[in-house]
């Protein structure tokens, strides 16, 4: 099966580089399918109501429609997309 | 509209207190986390292998429906929904919903589309628990509510397109009247995009009468649902009850009084198809 990878560099985006997903969220605002989530990191939190790591991931790659706007919109270029076959075309007759 | 379902005594008796403050301190990492080897990133992919992809469609069934004794907050066991029409879910609000009422920033808004957006309205037990949570807590706006606020909240938001939708968290304790949005919702996502069943159709179907349309096609930006659709040659909008959830939304925008929901047992095709 082509599936879709999206991979995004986490020494570049995330708790230990410059830029804090929280602040940008650019690439899931651009995002039509909203394919990426923004969460915290499943590590023990301080506060555990109030985390303070989030990472961003793509955890819907089978909706991605490879137009490729969260690659170019990334400040620090973190997101690479292989576009294969999404969902709706894995599903056509 | 059992309002045992909405009291504190239900709330007690199933010990709903601690499951909701597990629930919602892991709620944006429900996604991530592996369920029996299983994390849901790519879980339209899994689903489509032969074998496995039953099994998890099975195993992920048996979750959000779950009524057992045991149920795991952080996979948020037992918590689905149903689509519903603003005059429902005002009656709900008005007449069955536990004090405090408080309405917050979605959170299935916030973490697929990094928006904040205050329109989640949550009563009983849940509103003691989600202002520990302080990035869900508007600011600059009331977010205690009275009930007439509260209805008149929900009609701001269901005329601004969103879909009414009421939701047990865990099954049967009724707890919030989220107003979603597709594709960002958890639940929609999963069950438009996945087939899985966490939330349900509404109990109505909305039909459109032919004389009274005069092709405006205000009404089909307004559908979530992909339903409706404007035929030019025609010039009439026509509806696929298939696809239609029955939340009214579309209603809003027509100055014709064209729209109406009708239940969904009266459409023979649409009777108890959920």
């Amino acid at each position: 099966m082509d599936k879709t990878q999206i991979k995004i560099d986490y020494k570049k985006c995330g708790p230990n580089a410059r830029i804090d997903p929280r602040e940008c969220r650019k690439c899931m605002n651009v995002c039509d399918p909203a394919v990426f989530l923004m969460h915290p990191t499943l590590e023990e939190h301080k506060d555990p109501y109030n985390p303070e790591k989030w990472l961003v991931t793509p955890v819907w790659p089978c909706m991605c429609t490879g137009c490729m706007r969260c690659a170019q919109v990334c400040p620090e270029q973190a997101i690479t997309v292989k576009a294969q076959r999404s969902l709706y075309q894995l599903r056509q007759p | 509209m059992n309002a045992r379902n909405y009291s504190y005594e239900l709330a007690e008796e199933y010990n709903m207190q601690a499951y909701l403050e597990e629930q919602w301190k892991n709620m944006e990492t429900l996604f991530i986390r592996k369920i029996m080897g299983f994390s849901s990133i790519g879980l339209g992919y899994k689903m489509q292998m032969p074998l496995i992809g039953r099994f998890l469609r099975w195993a992920a069934e048996r979750q959000i429906h779950s009524e057992k004794p045991g149920r795991n907050p952080v996979r948020a066991d037992g918590h689905f929904g149903q689509v519903l029409p603003l005059e429902d879910a005002q009656h709900i609000i008005g007449n069955l919903a536990a004090e405090p009422i408080i309405k917050n920033y979605c959170v299935c808004r916030w973490m697929q589309r990094g928006v904040k957006d205050a329109v989640c309205i949550n009563f009983g037990c849940l509103s003691n628990i989600i202002p520990k949570l302080t990035r869900y807590i508007p600011v600059d706006q009331k977010w205690q509510l009275d009930r007439e606020e509260a209805i008149a909240a929900l009609e701001e938001q269901n005329k601004r397109g969103y879909v009414a939708s009421v939701w047990f968290q865990p099954v049967p304790y009724i707890n919030a009247i989220c107003s979603c949005e597709s594709p960002e919702c958890g639940g929609l996502r999963l069950r438009n995009d996945f087939g899985l069943r966490t939330v349900y159709k509404g109990e109505y179907v909305v039909t459109l009468d032919r004389d009274k349309c005069q092709g405006c096609k205000n009404c089909v930006k307004m559908c979530q649902f992909g339903a409706l659709r404007y035929l030019p040659s025609i010039k009439k909008v026509i509806v696929n009850h298939d696809k239609c959830f029955g939340c009214g939304v579309c209603r809003h925008a027509c100055n014709n009084d064209a729209l109406t929901l009708v239940p969904r047992e009266s459409v023979p095709g649409q009777a108890g198809k959920f």
